[in-house]
């Protein structure tokens, strides 16, 4: 281990790269819209009524100093990274003068509250019955789950969405299909509110999980047949252990590693917003978030979220980095 | 316990409130990001069609699409109607009085004038440059006086404060003085001068809840009667198939709009969905006027007879079938067929349109087809049978009068005299390229007109052009100021519906006001055209008053230069599908009892609330 502190500057200094010029592309790509914030403005204001050319043209200049867009590129992307370090997005144009981190702290919570359970349900189930369809290969209900994981994997996910919506609003109308809670409710720590949070995450949360399972199990039980054909794994059977031990110590934890790997990556990805579940759901968070952004060419906003996902999927990435040479051997540092 | 059987679609509808004292409306500008924000004279300050422009804002007069309660023109807050000085630099209003604000503060002409003041001292507020360029000063003499000084004369300076969508609406004077910064002010919770106040709201931006004031006597509304549901719940039900599924589950009242074939669909399956026409074509035929706007501006488009000739080659059957199903209420002309125009515009001039000729250079054609409308009506009997009228008078109300013959001949002939030349099918341009033309639609923004820009570049490419469709998606607006296109489905002309006078879009249209070739363009004149003649026009209406009938005359001469000239080609009106559910409420606006416009974000809409009664 004593290569290991050189290995965690060299990651360290990666890190720092990738997040630099991913936050530069960002910038380069969002400032590269054909979109104008200002005219998005000024065409919502003057669908008010007549308004002069000249007033639109004053409301023009008024608008551009208003958004801080007045000044050169070069010194737009100072002032960028320069609130960039000091965790500062600036306002959101598109809602000005709210500040863009308000916005993305209002959407986060509903966002990482849906994706991480059902991320992790999706990750604890798929491991799970694909080790063991992996393992126990001649289990007809496990080869009945691989049949219906292969057929399910390769279906839109709006297709299955628009089906749960179908089925469970309006077939047999049980469950909310669109919204985070019922209205008029006081948010916060009550039962009412929770329950109906609760209640109204389920099909979201239920179409993630459909989809992303097959994803999961499917790797899983290709990785385990791989296993399962390894020396150490033979010649543990052949020595008379116990299947259930030669599965979780010796299949499912070597099995596992690349897993983890994916789940740091999509619990990082979780930044983004899964933006069609919340627009087909019509569920309050990032996603929906970012794409009116993009719509309504909110250069900061856009930016905003998209630095945030950068820096959550590298900071995923460079943790599964550092903690693999301490937890499998096998990983050389070089 | 999480799947007990509650009814299940958008969120349910609001918890604690009695469902008979409710009204649920769709707030189309969907989940609003920054919900807190009531400051409507901000920019892009939270919602405006949330409630807070139609139940709890008020300004000095209403214009309605429609016939309105007591006429079209409403003087709301104003005791009267605008009186101007002799050379229109002047414009007094004489206010009510009695009218509070929800705090308990009366409403003065000190409001109005802070109204004026706060605006022009914060260059970042909504309506600043509006009123900088147009007010010299606003004198209050006494409370229920306004006297607005303007720099320049202005006949029409009062339409900044009428309703026809929205307006300059008048702030609080006793809130916005304690303000330090009005433009960053978020103004929650909002004092209301509206017969509503605000009960709650959704922080993530759902759903706002509005509650009936205890003195609702002392708003402008009230003089009307008292408004039927207690509460209004503005909510964002989601995209048009859970539109449709909350109202059939009786959980969202009134449906600002769907396409055309939710509408059938809850027509079909719920007998207690009204819309607008009680059959086909149920929509709202709205005050504007979707059109092909070429870019007049392109090399090739400048040509009259070239815009002449891709007009010929259209079929607007196949353009109302493609839109809306032929859902769809037709125009020749650049005017709207809603609200008063018809019996303004488009009957007085059917004579004029008969005789309308062109000469091809090779021959005279008289292009109108004054049956054009009825062929719709007949082409949908077979399939929607008794749903299809039969009273030509309401034919022509419901599906227009009548459009352009399709001729591809003399398009040809057109064409030719502008110096293009056909290869095989295909038009080369005079240079001997191939003469396209690309046609910029907004995408699944707006999905009827882009279907019917679809068809329209289908037929054209049928006639030999090189036709394309453009998808702009998000960047129409930019690209649309900027000029960047040959030709776009939208509207550069909308109107008041409700009053007769066109100076609301066509003023910006004079030549003073037309953009250079890559500058953008003031508002509503994307095609980016001028003319001699539409210069005297604009001119001799800016002379006279609102309701002078020569507006009237001035406004034909208009249809008139716009016909022969066809920077625009007029397809039909924008069709709202408004779906009123009455299992809950009756008493809604329709074709039948127009007395307000039934679209949900149009401030006039408040209108409604005072007619509509619990059903059982």
């Amino acid at each position: 281990m004593s290569a290991y502190p050189a290995y965690l500057a060299k990651r360290l200094v990666q890190f720092a790269l990738v997040v630099f010029i991913g936050v530069n592309l960002a910038f380069v790509i969002t400032h590269a819209s054909p979109i104008d914030p200002v005219e998005q403005s000024i065409s919502a204001v003057t669908s008010f009524g007549s308004t002069a050319p000249e007033a639109i043209a004053a409301m023009r200049t008024s608008l551009q100093e208003l958004y801080g867009l007045t000044g050169t590129l070069g010194e737009q992307y100072l002032t960028f990274w320069s609130r960039v370090l000091r965790g500062d997005f600036g306002p959101s144009l598109s809602a000005f003068p709210t500040p863009v981190s308000a916005l993305i702290g209002r959407a986060l919570p509903w966002t990482a509250g849906l994706l991480i359970v059902s991320t992790m349900i999706t990750w604890v189930l798929g491991n799970l019955l694909g080790g063991l369809a992996g393992y126990y290969q001649r289990n007809r209900m496990l080869k009945l789950m691989g049949v219906v994981a292969m057929g399910v994997h390769p279906i839109p996910y709006y297709i299955v969405a628009l089906l749960l919506l179908i089925v469970f609003g309006f077939l047999w109308p049980v469950l909310p299909i669109t919204g985070g809670s019922a209205m008029n409710l006081q948010q916060g720590w009550n039962w009412p509110f929770v329950s109906s949070v609760l209640l109204h995450s389920i099909l979201p949360a239920l179409s993630l999980i459909l989809i992303g399972l097959g994803s999961w199990f499917l790797g899983m039980r290709s990785l385990v047949s791989n296993v399962v054909t390894e020396d150490y794994v033979v010649y543990a059977e052949i020595a008379g252990l116990d299947s259930r031990r030669v599965l979780g110590s010796y299949v499912m934890r070597n099995a596992l590693a690349p897993q983890v790997t994916g789940l740091a990556m999509s619990l990082g990805g979780i930044f983004n917003g899964a933006v069609i579940t919340e627009k087909v759901f019509g569920y309050p968070g990032v996603g929906t978030l970012l794409v009116d952004a993009v719509y309504a060419g909110d250069y900061g906003l856009v930016l905003g979220v998209t630095t945030v996902s950068i820096i959550a999927v590298s900071v995923g990435v460079l943790v599964i980095d550092l903690l693999y040479p301490l937890i499998d051997p096998r990983v050389e540092l070089r | 316990m999480l799947l007990s059987p509650v009814p299940a679609t958008a969120q349910g509808i609001p918890q604690n409130i009695p469902r008979k004292e409710l009204l649920i409306l769709e707030n189309p500008e969907g989940t609003i990001k920054n919900a807190g924000w009531f400051n409507i004279w901000a920019i892009n300050a939270g919602s405006q069609s949330n409630g807070l422009q139609q139940a709890a804002l008020d300004t000095l007069w209403y214009i309605d699409p429609e016939k309105g309660l007591d006429g079209a023109w409403d003087n709301s807050l104003a005791a009267d109607k605008p009186v101007y000085n002799a050379d229109f630099t002047e414009m007094q209003v004489k206010l009510r009085r009695g009218l509070f604000w929800s705090d308990g503060v009366e409403f003065t002409s000190a409001d109005v004038k802070a109204t004026v003041d706060t605006q022009i001292k914060n260059p970042g507020m909504r309506f600043s440059a509006v009123l900088a360029n147009n007010v010299a000063s606003v004198e209050t003499p006494d409370a229920e006086t306004v006297i607005f000084k303007l720099k320049k004369p202005n006949s029409r300076f009062h339409t900044n404060f009428t309703v026809r969508w929205g307006a300059i609406w008048i702030l609080p004077k006793h809130v916005f003085e304690k303000v330090e910064d009005p433009a960053k002010f978020d103004f929650n919770k909002p004092i209301s001068l509206g017969a509503y106040t605000l009960h709650s709201f959704d922080p993530d931006g759902k759903w706002y809840i509005w509650q009936l004031r205890d003195d609702w006597q002392r708003t402008s509304l009230g003089r009307h009667g008292k408004p039927g549901p207690k509460y209004l719940a503005y909510i964002d039900p989601g995209p048009p198939d859970k539109r449709v599924i909350a109202q059939l589950n009786h959980e969202l009242d009134v449906i600002h709009d769907i396409a055309p074939e939710g509408m059938f669909t809850l027509a079909k399956q719920d007998k207690g969905t009204r819309a607008w026409f009680k059959g086909f074509p149920y929509g709202h035929p709205d005050p504007t006027l979707p059109a092909v706007i070429f870019n007049t501006q392109n090399e090739y488009l400048k040509n009259r007879d070239v815009r002449w000739a891709l007009a010929l080659m259209i079929d607007v059957k196949a353009v109302t079938m493609a839109a809306y199903r032929g859902a769809a209420t037709i125009s020749a002309i650049a005017v709207p067929p809603t609200g008063i125009h018809p019996e303004a515009y488009h009957k007085p001039m059917e004579a004029w349109l008969k005789d309308f000729e062109i000469d091809t250079g090779k021959s005279k054609i008289k292009p109108y087809d004054p049956t054009v409308g009825k062929q719709i009506a007949d082409m949908l009997r077979p399939s929607m049978g008794d749903q299809i009228p039969s009273d030509p008078a309401v034919i022509a109300n419901s599906f227009g009068l009548g459009w352009w013959k399709p001729n591809v001949a003399a398009a040809g002939e057109l064409l030719t005299r502008a110096g293009f030349r056909k290869q095989g099918n295909q038009w080369l341009t005079p240079d001997g390229k191939p003469f396209v033309v690309r046609l910029m639609v907004e995408g699944d923004l707006r999905p009827v007109m882009t279907r019917a820009g679809t068809m329209i570049v289908q037929q054209w490419k049928q006639a030999g052009i090189d036709a394309r469709i453009d998808v702009a998606q998000g960047t129409l607006l930019t690209r649309r100021a900027a000029g960047d296109f040959d030709a776009f489905i939208g509207w550069s002309v909308e109107t008041w519906g409700g009053h007769q006078d066109l100076s609301y879009f066509m003023d910006s249209w004079h030549s003073q006001f037309v953009a250079q070739p890559g500058q953008p363009q003031p508002l509503r004149n994307w095609q980016r055209w001028s003319h001699p003649q539409l210069d005297k026009i604009i001119e001799d209406i800016r002379k006279i008053g609102f309701d002078d009938p020569k507006g009237v005359e001035l406004g034909r001469d208009y249809v008139k230069l716009m016909t022969s000239e066809m920077p625009i080609i007029p397809l039909m009106a924008y069709n709202v599908f408004t779906a009123m559910d009455q299992t809950y409420w009756k008493g809604y606006p329709t074709a039948d009892d127009p007395y307000a416009n039934p679209v949900t974000n149009w401030g006039n809409s408040r209108y409604m609330f005072v007619r509509l009664k619990p059903a059982n």
